[in-house]
């Protein structure tokens, strides 16, 4: 078979426009916990661009400038907007039993990205370069090491913590954010459970 | 009309317009101002890192103790273990497992050497000194007996120690060469030169990326006084809350929890088990949807009857008077 028809075959069926961007909804999609999700997503936007700004600028530039300062807060208060909003969307979705009906996968990708993302903040805190960073370096190296990643990471190197904060876990975690929404597009957003003792309990209920 | 593309549920359920660009859009322009309004009124928390050189004014006494520590091995680092050297002192081990020593020594620290005898002997070359030079050459040169009378000696003294001035005066004793020694790298620190000389061990070169050895030379009492005073150690929600009035990273509530309770925080392994113990509930977390019981406690709890509120009434009365629902299409 020829992988490249076969990929854009199954692209073409899996990933339609009328999947990924639809302008439809079904009409039970009626809540505010359904932005959640994009609440979630726009604070990481906000996180991400405040975030390139400090990057290309420089950690001096952030712990001592006015404008690096102001840059910092931003990305500080669209870090704890991003977790504020990904605890609630993952708080619902458990409560709505959002894997039901194939969306295992979506389920796994969201709670790997809530891991990923706790350890870019980590590695976030380790960065700002002031008392709380320095204190939090020497306090989790013992948990690092105690847990055996210690030949992985030395959370008093500076280089690797800042590389790991700006460029590898990011890279991840958009990565798997990424793939979680293709997912919920792809299979699109779960369905009530059914009504127990209506005829509508018969359809859908494959939880 | 449905066409084969779309999502297998449009063909279940009736449809509605959805402007999902519109909605991201708003999405992220709420966002965006709310969060640089925010920024700009309360600003982010900053408290300035500590300095050698701020302890060595402070509490000079705690500098002479923690390089006596450092140079006569009864320091917390210089018996830590892996990953810095060979000692036992920070192993942490569950029932013979402990994948802390599996690594070896990547990131060696003899902390006599490096802490005390290298810093200091910079600084007899740079100061021409000649009587630093000769002190470290006595010490280095005595028995092992010797070193370890003269650091019992001025370890018990440091404890009667007083400050005088910029001094650390000591009661009449036999210390050798380790008193001066000792007052050398408190003048050290205190000039702000010794973070420099510990901070260059671990860079092998111009740059500095990895500052492990000058934090670990305040990584005992030095930094867990400044930290108890502000609540900030482990027992006390550690790195839960930030500096107060400024929400904190709130997510590692779960990790953090652990150190507040026994066994783990009674234990000598505590890190090692907090650590497992949380990777477990994640791993739980990721596979709930295979979790017997767990992945059909939404279905037995009544909140997501709350968050579909709407549907369930719009759909009663066609149930109840026994429709084919919900195949609107």
């Amino acid at each position: 078979m020829n992988w490249t028809t076969r990929m854009r075959k199954r692209a073409t069926e899996q990933l339609s426009w009328d999947r990924l961007l639809p302008s439809e909804q079904p009409v039970y999609v009626n809540s505010l916990v359904y932005s959640f999700g994009v609440f979630t997503l726009s604070s990481l936007v906000v996180v991400i661009v405040s975030g390139i700004v400090m990057a290309a600028k420089s950690p001096v530039w952030y712990q001592t400038s006015a404008v690096g300062e102001y840059f910092r807060a931003i990305h500080f208060w669209s870090v704890q907007a991003f977790f504020f909003f990904m605890t609630m969307h993952l708080v619902v979705q458990f409560f709505m039993g959002s894997w039901r009906e194939g969306r295992a996968l979506t389920w796994v990708l969201g709670a790997l990205s809530f891991g990923v993302g706790v350890l870019t903040a980590f590695t976030g805190y380790l960065s700002r370069g002031d008392f709380f960073s320095q204190w939090n370096q020497v306090q989790s190296k013992d948990a690092f090491n105690g847990a055996g990643v210690n030949g992985l990471f030395n959370a008093l190197d500076n280089g690797q913590i800042y590389g790991l904060h700006i460029a590898v876990l990011p890279a991840v975690l958009i990565a798997l954010i990424g793939w979680h929404l293709v997912a919920v597009r792809r299979k699109g957003v779960v369905p009530p459970y059914p009504d127990e003792g209506t005829e509508n309990a018969k359809v859908g209920d494959h939880s | 009309m449905k066409r084969d593309y779309q999502y297998p549920d449009a063909k279940r359920f009736p449809m509605k317009d959805f402007d999902m660009v519109k909605e991201g859009v708003v999405s992220l322009g709420v966002i965006a101002v709310i969060v640089l309004v925010v920024a700009a009124i309360a600003g982010a928390p900053y408290r300035p890192a500590v300095t050698n050189q701020q302890v060595a004014v402070q509490s000079p006494v705690l500098v002479e103790q923690t390089a006596l520590g450092d140079l006569d091995g009864t320091g917390e680092m210089a018996s830590y273990g892996p990953p810095y050297n060979d000692g036992t002192g920070s192993i942490q081990s569950i029932a013979g497992f402990s994948p802390q020593t599996w690594w070896g020594t990547p990131y060696p620290l003899n902390t006599a050497k490096d802490d005390v005898l290298t810093p200091l002997t910079m600084l007899a070359t740079a100061s021409g000194n000649v009587s630093l030079k000769q002190a470290l050459h006595t010490y280095e040169t005595a028995s092992g007996a010797t070193q370890a009378k003269w650091s019992q000696n001025l370890t018990d003294a440091l404890n009667k120690a007083k400050v005088v001035g910029t001094t650390v005066q000591l009661p009449a004793g036999n210390y050798g060469p380790v008193s001066y020694m000792m007052n050398a790298e408190l003048q050290l620190a205190r000039s702000g030169l010794l973070s420099g000389a510990l901070a260059r061990e671990t860079n092998q070169g111009a740059y500095r990326w990895n500052v492990q050895n000058n934090l670990l030379f305040l990584q005992g009492a030095a930094l867990h006084n400044i930290a108890g005073a502000l609540n900030m150690s482990g027992e006390q929600w550690g790195i839960n809350h930030d500096e107060q009035a400024y929400p904190g990273p709130w997510w590692l509530t779960p990790y953090t929890f652990f150190y507040q309770i026994p066994p783990w925080n009674t234990s000598d392994a505590g890190d090692q088990m907090a650590a497992y113990t949380v990777g477990l509930l994640f791993l739980v977390l990721i596979f709930v949807p295979w979790v017997p019981g767990l992945n059909r406690l939404p279905k037995l709890l009544p909140l997501h009857k709350l968050i579909w509120r709407d549907w369930y009434r719009r759909d009663k009365p066609k149930s109840e008077k026994g429709s084919v629902a919900p195949r609107h299409v």
